[in-house]
């Protein structure tokens, strides 16, 4: 395909400038990158044209090479192309060396392995250094333009790979003696340097001579990639250390420098510093935020070098230049600037901050500056914003905000106010006539009077809202200052309702301070003002976001009268929102009776449900679950309708919530009483537990169906009574039991969790037979032992004792069974199996290691159970 | 110390996106260097339709602030520097220096070289201010001796060249675009000394220096006992030196006459190769004493090619030139309004123009005026609701002129009539324009003495001086006015 017109160009670059994106996943987007470098070259396209190419290149080269690979060819296509020019001047080898410098350092291409990096970096320094390229690379007529653009590439590249050209120091040096384009000389110099000493700094080495080092690698040789490499950590801030910031790794302590060393860099300093006022204003400002990093915290460089030119800095207007010296002094601080020092910046500083020749935005700035201020012995916590000690209100009198100004000079003045009202608190006792704060009262007044204003724009009144948070945020402890805001707010409210989403928010913003008596104020205005219509719907929106357990009388007749005006489904609905916010609030009394009334009245059947369903939740809902259950959501911002939010908050709070239980249970010592064997449960919990209902289901049906356990309340390291299931069993036969409990959060929430299941042994199963009258013991034994046969069966089996001997035993585990006794060596015993079961022991003639046990049941399924019974007790101990 | 991408915007309001992007150059090396720095709170500068309409929404320039939005309404949503944070696509994009000047929405995206979370303070970054400078550089060559549109269009786009030389990488070079573009004619100048990088060429032809100061004097007066009147000049001098060698040395100065005011809060162009002390520290922050410094205020300087402002002062005049009231008083439909005017003997009465501007707010059309002037006419611009009391080039021997009359309204409609948020009630001004050819408030003068070059050749030397009305509110004594802290302490 041949060369595209320069048109088709216009228009391609166009669509792609419109959304890069959506251009490289569109048709054109795969070959753009290939035409591009192509039609560079075509001799059919204008200069001009390719000048907008190569703009394009510039600004979209992770588009156009999204690799490095594809990085390092274009860099090595457009380095082809700049040597393919023909040698009479043209306005391509600009763009094109910066094309090439871009591709390398944005595409990650920049290396020692990269070709093009090879080609590039010789090239840039040999024209940047004025050598005869040998080539007649470029006319006479472009050697100077070229020369101050091939030291920016390099910059650049140093910029992107510190330590790049650590190695060139000592030629830089050279040349920054000589002629030549000073401006990008000297930044380079003092990037590189900077970037040396904080290499060098982290790997604890010295500048090892790099200043003095001669010459560079020249075309061809070998360049030196060793400080760079050493440099490859995460690249550092050129913040000059400031104090908030300072924590980094960025201090030079570590460095160590040879006397020598500390002369050369000190004479490179002071050689940059002698140059500095041949530099834009810009340039002298990046080059003293540079130089004082490079030298903060370095032993031995005392930063009286910046001295001379701090007289010169302070007098200009120049903003660039004034937050240099800013950064100077947060460097340095005392070092730099004395005490009288300081006065003078503070005083320039709060000039700057009001000075008519300077836009409002250097103004704002300066402003944000001074609360800033990098003071030498700062009183309070870093990196909050506070009136440096200095500034009184006398200094500050032209900083402080009138209606007439902007509404972000107002803001920022008005911080200032505040603070300046916080240190007058005691000098204004002494009864001063005109006092920061009663000028602040006037404001606040002006500022209200403003939002009052019904044609007014929405920024007045948001204006008005933003001071008065301010001042609230500042002057939360000061009721002198909240008091007549509180009062200010609330004639705001009377003037204007409709500005009732501002006071809402303002609400929920402010600290108690304000905010409790600003809703105390705004809950009478509102109640005291039936109106109709529109104010009804902003007076329905304030009272929801007011209401709450007091006044609720007054509230309540409101509601009844405003019941009448509410004829549309918002206005019902904003009515409803204030039933809710009360129900919320726990209020009972009265509000049953006119949800009662609303769900009759009302037009609306969507509002008479509603009425209808609160009354329901009302009379039927404990308070904590009527809060969850009518509790914002979360999930969803807040609708003009309740409803949605409602149904997620009903959704939450009365379906139950799957939920890892923070409930333990466990069985408890075995109770062998009552017609029925009852376990006994121990219940331990994480968290407070409300409602708990168990409820257990056993396997295989072996037990009939088991009922629940109730607890009203469990809470943690509470050691709570056992309790108590009775289990009916089918067959006498250990089961397992299934549990699950349903409970209810301190939030309210009713949660369901499983828990372990619950091993019920074949003992615990085990009832006494009812006593035998005295001396009937031995008769009532036989008597059952008789009575097993024929359809029972007989067993002997040899359970083998422990060292306590049978009497431990017995006494251990079968004591509540022994019909008859006769210690140490013969027990008769008579175990009740519900439903309908028996079995019977005779432990007679124990001798030292075992007793011989005559075993009999009526159940002969229950035999096996019994052998491993009686075989586990000695094991058992 | 450089920025990610910067933005040229015109804003229109009006239209469906109520802005459109002139111009925007990104500067993918130092994108790159962001990502690295800024970790994990690294958020891309997003394409110019996202960016543009996050920020018209951020600078409330969209036209829907009809109902509260809380992201941008709400209380403590406390905007108080030109530098945002943009919500874009779930991130905030911060920080952005941001300003509306003319029309015109600047904005760029500065580096910052560390992590963004939390924000680290203003201050600490460097390419805040540089962000501002080149912004400043921007609005500065755009509406240097612009006219109209076609002129502003030509200059847009000359933005891309221009940027590719003071700011190819990101890192502002120069922020005098003007200078650049004239500089273009000189680079195939060679430069066989050592040049400043902020002057692109050598001047070749007669030295000759002008040297035009301008004061401007605003002034709040309220006729009240309580609230003292305030007024206050602001001067700026403008220097053109044609002089030739690549340095020259030159010294400027300033002078004042023995019953001159002392200029204060001097700030001074870089050219300036020092300051006197006494200079620095002339200060209005302080309270005014007899030991103020009154000149003669001298700056040595090497001059750049171009025009430049050699410096800026203000300065507390003892009078006000033009002292008045003004009264309002509602009677009815009908305003009864009283003007009147005295021009201070000491003030040279010889005006290019002086005017009274009346303008009536939050009311409806004038339907009706009668009226008395002493002097001059009186124009009605019935829809504007405006007076204008032309008083011409000179006030009558008596130094005082007088206006009353009454004003009838017709009914208030909303759409048309000029809605003001300060003059609320009988809160009214007046508004004073006038212009004093070869004079100045302070005295100051500069004269063929003044001039001090270190070259061969004396250049001609021409001066020139005009004092302006900015900002001169004369307001109703009958009713509440806006005041400032100083008029409260004085």
């Amino acid at each position: 395909m041949g060369p595209l017109s320069r048109e088709t160009w216009a228009q391609r670059l166009g669509t792609f400038r419109a959304s890069p994106s959506a251009f490289m996943a569109g048709p054109e987007g795969e070959d753009l990158a290939r035409d591009l470098l192509s039609d560079l070259r075509s001799e059919k396209l204008s200069e001009p044209t390719k000048v907008s190419l190569l703009a394009l290149s510039l600004e979209y080269p992770a588009q156009l090479w999204p690799d490095a690979s594809a990085a390092e060819a274009a860099a090595n296509s457009l380095l082809d192309t700049l040597v393919l020019l023909p040698p009479r001047p043209s306005a391509l080898r600009r763009p094109l060396l910066l094309a090439a410098t871009t591709a390398l350092a944005a595409g990650g291409a920049l290396g020692p392995t990269s070709g093009a990096s090879r080609r590039l970096l010789p090239l840039l320094l040999g024209l940047a250094s004025g050598r005869d390229l040998g080539r007649g690379f470029s006319p006479a007529s472009e050697q100077r333009p070229l020369q101050a653009t091939a030291w920016e590439c390099l910059r650049e590249l140093e910029s992107c790979k510190p330590g790049l050209l650590g190695g060139c120091l000592g030629l830089l040096r050279g040349l920054l003696g000589q002629e030549g384009p000073v401006q990008p000389l000297s930044l380079l110099l003092a990037l590189a340097l900077r970037n040396a000493l904080m290499i060098q700094a982290r790997a604890r080495a010295g500048l090892q001579g790099l200043l003095m080092a001669g010459d560079c690698p020249t075309e061809g040789g070998q360049w030196n990639w060793t400080l760079a490499e050493a440099g490859e950590a995460p690249l550092q801030p050129q913040a000059p250390g400031w104090p908030a910031a300072e924590e980094g790794e960025c201090s030079l302590t570590a460095l160590e420098l040879s006397p020598e060393e500390a002369r050369e860099l000190r004479a490179a300093v002071a050689q940059l510093l002698d140059a500095c006022y041949l530099l834009t204003p810009v340039a002298q400002a990046q080059l003293l935020w540079l130089l004082g990093w490079a030298l903060r915290g370095l032993r031995g460089q005392p930063p009286v070098l910046f001295k001379p030119q701090l007289v010169r800095l302070l007098g200009t207007a120049q903003l660039t230049l004034l937050h240099a010296v800013l950064a100077l002094k947060a460097a340095f601080g005392e070092a730099l600037f004395t005490a009288q020092d300081e006065a003078l910046l503070l005083r320039r500083l709060i000039l700057a901050a009001q000075h008519p020749a300077l836009p409002l935005p250097a103004h704002l700035f300066c402003l944000h500056c001074l609360l800033s201020f990098p003071e030498n012995w700062p009183l309070g916590p870093a990196g909050s914003e506070a009136a440096p000690l200095l500034l009184g209100s006398q200094l500050c009198r032209g900083l402080l905000p009138s209606l007439l100004h902007d509404p972000m000079a107002l803001l920022a003045r008005l911080h200032l106010l505040c603070l300046l009202c916080v240190e007058d608190e005691e000098k204004e006792e002494q009864g001063q006539d005109q006092s920061p704060r009663s000028y602040l009262e006037e404001l606040l007044a002006g500022l209200q009077q403003r939002a009052a204003l019904d044609s007014g724009p929405r920024a007045l009144a948001t204006l008005c809202f933003q001071a008065s948070y301010l001042v609230a945020r500042c002057l939360a402890g000061h009721p002198v200052v909240l008091t007549p805001l509180t009062c200010g707010l609330a004639q705001l409210y009377r003037a204007r309702p409709a500005l009732a989403p501002h006071f809402a928010d303002l609400l929920d913003q402010v600290g108690p301070e304000l905010g409790e008596p600003l809703r105390v104020v705004l809950r009478q205005e509102v109640v005291s003002r039936p109106g109709r219509d529109e104010a009804l719907r902003w007076h329905l929106q304030m009272l929801a976001k007011v209401a709450d357990g007091d006044g609720q009388g007054a509230i309540l007749r409101f509601l009844q009268a405003a019941a009448a005006h509410c004829t549309n489904w918002g206005l019902q609905q904003a009515l409803l929102k204030v039933c809710r916010a009360l129900l919320r609030a726990g209020v009972v009394e009265g509000l049953a009776d006119l949800l009662q009334a609303l769900a009759g009245q009302l037009e609306d059947p969507d509002g008479r449900d509603h009425a209808r369903l609160y009354y329901i939740l009302l009379a039927h809902l404990s308070r904590p679950k009527l809060g969850v259950a009518l509790g914002p959501s979360l999930a969803a911002p807040a609708l003009a309708s309740s409803l949605v939010a409602e149904n997620q908050g009903f959704a939450k709070a009365l379906m139950v919530q799957e939920a890892p239980a923070p409930i333990r249970l466990s069985l408890g010592p075995h109770r062998a009483e009552g017609p029925v064997p009852v376990l006994q449960l121990q219940v331990e919990v994480l968290e407070p537990v409300y409602s708990l209902e168990l409820r257990f289901s056993v396997e295989r049906q072996l037990y009939a169906p088991l009922g629940a356990v109730h607890v009203p309340c469990l809470r943690p390291g509470r050691p709570a009574r056992p309790l108590l299931l009775p289990v009916r069993p089918r067959r006498p036969a250990p089961a397992r039991l299934a549990v699950r409990a349903l409970y209810t959060t301190p939030t309210g929430l009713t949660c369901h969790a499983h828990l372990p299941p619950l091993l019920v042994n074949f003992a615990d199963l085990f009832l006494p037979f009812p006593q035998p009258p005295k001396g009937a013991e031995a008769d009532f034994f036989e008597e059952l032992w008789d009575a097993c046969l024929p359809q029972g069966t007989e067993s002997h089996l040899w359970c083998p004792l422990g060292p306590h001997g049978l009497e431990a035993l017995v006494s251990r585990h079968l004591e509540p069974f022994v019909v008859v006794a006769q210690p140490p060596t013969s027990y008769r015993v008579a175990i009740r199996l519900p439903p309908d079961s028996r079995l019977l022991l005779r432990l007679e003639a124990a001798q030292a290691d075992g007793v011989p046990v005559a075993l009999r049941t009526d159940d002969w399924s229950v035999l096996p159970l019994a052998g491993d019974y009686l075989r586990g007790l000695a094991a058992a101990g | 110390m450089a920025q990610r991408a910067v933005w040229l915007i015109s804003h229109e309001p009006g239209t469906p996106q109520c802005g459109t992007i002139k111009f925007s150059r990104r500067y993918p090396t130092v994108e790159n260097r962001a990502r690295v720095f800024n970790e994990a709170s690294y958020v891309p500068v997003p394409e110019d339709g996202p960016f543009l309409k996050a920020l018209l929404f951020e600078l409330r320039l969209l036209d829907d602030d009809k109902d509260f939005a809380e992201s941008r309404d709400s209380c403590s949503h406390i905007q108080k520097t030109s530098i945002y944070g943009l919500p874009i696509g779930g991130e905030e994009l911060w920080p952005v220096v941001a300003f509306l000047k003319n029309g015109m929405i600047y904005a760029c995206v500065p580096l910052v070289e560390q992590t963004l979370s939390p924000h680290p303070p203003l201050i600490s970054i460097s390419g805040i201010s540089q962000g501002f400078e080149l912004l400043f550089g921007l609005q500065d060559f755009l509406y240097s001796g612009q006219k109209n549109d076609t002129e502003l269009n030509t200059k847009v786009s000359q933005l891309p060249d221009l940027l590719l030389q003071s700011c190819p990488f990101g890192t502002l070079l120069d922020a005098n675009l003007q200078n650049l573009s004239d500089g273009i004619n000189f680079t195939s100048v060679t430069h066989p000394q050592k040049q400043p990088a902020w002057k692109a060429g050598m001047y070749k032809g007669k030295p000759q220096v002008s040297i035009s100061i301008t004061e401007k004097v605003k002034s709040m007066q309220y006729d009240k006992q309580d609230i003292a009147d305030t007024w206050q000049v602001v001067g700026a001098v403008t220097c053109k030196c044609d002089l030739e060698g690549s340095m020259p040395n030159v010294t400027i100065s300033l002078n004042l006459p023995t019953n001159g005011s002392p200029l204060q809060d001097i700030l001074v162009h870089p050219c300036v190769t020092s300051l006197d002390s006494a200079i620095l520290t002339s200060s209005s922050i302080d309270p005014m004493d007899d030991s103020a410094f009154s000149g003669p205020y001298k700056f040595p300087l090497t001059p750049p090619l171009e025009s430049f402002n050699l410096c800026y002062y203000t300065s507390q005049v003892p009078v006000p030139p033009i002292l008045g009231f003004y009264q309002v008083k509602e009677e009815g439909v009908q305003l009864k309004i009283t003007v009147n005017l005295k021009l201070h003997e000491s003030v040279k009465n010889s005006f290019e123009f002086c005017e009274a501007h009346i303008p009536f707010y939050n009311r409806g059309p004038i339907t009706h005026v009668e009226y008395k002037v002493s002097f001059g006419q009186l124009e009605v611009f019935r829809d504007k609701s405006l007076l204008v009391w032309i008083i011409g080039q000179k006030f009558p021997k008596s130094m005082e002129i007088r206006l009353s009359g009454t004003v009838t309204f017709g009914a208030k409609s909303h759409e048309k009539q000029p809605f003001d948020h300060i003059c609320i009630g009988g809160t009214a001004y007046l508004k004073l324009h006038f212009r004093i050819l070869d004079y100045t408030l302070t005295g100051c003068y500069a004269d063929q003495h003044s001039v001090q070059v270190f070259a061969s050749g004396k250049p001609k030397i021409s001066t020139h001086r005009k004092l302006i009305s900015s900002d001169y509110y004369i307001w109703n004594s009958k009713a509440p006015a806006p005041i400032t802290y100083g008029s409260l302490l004085l």
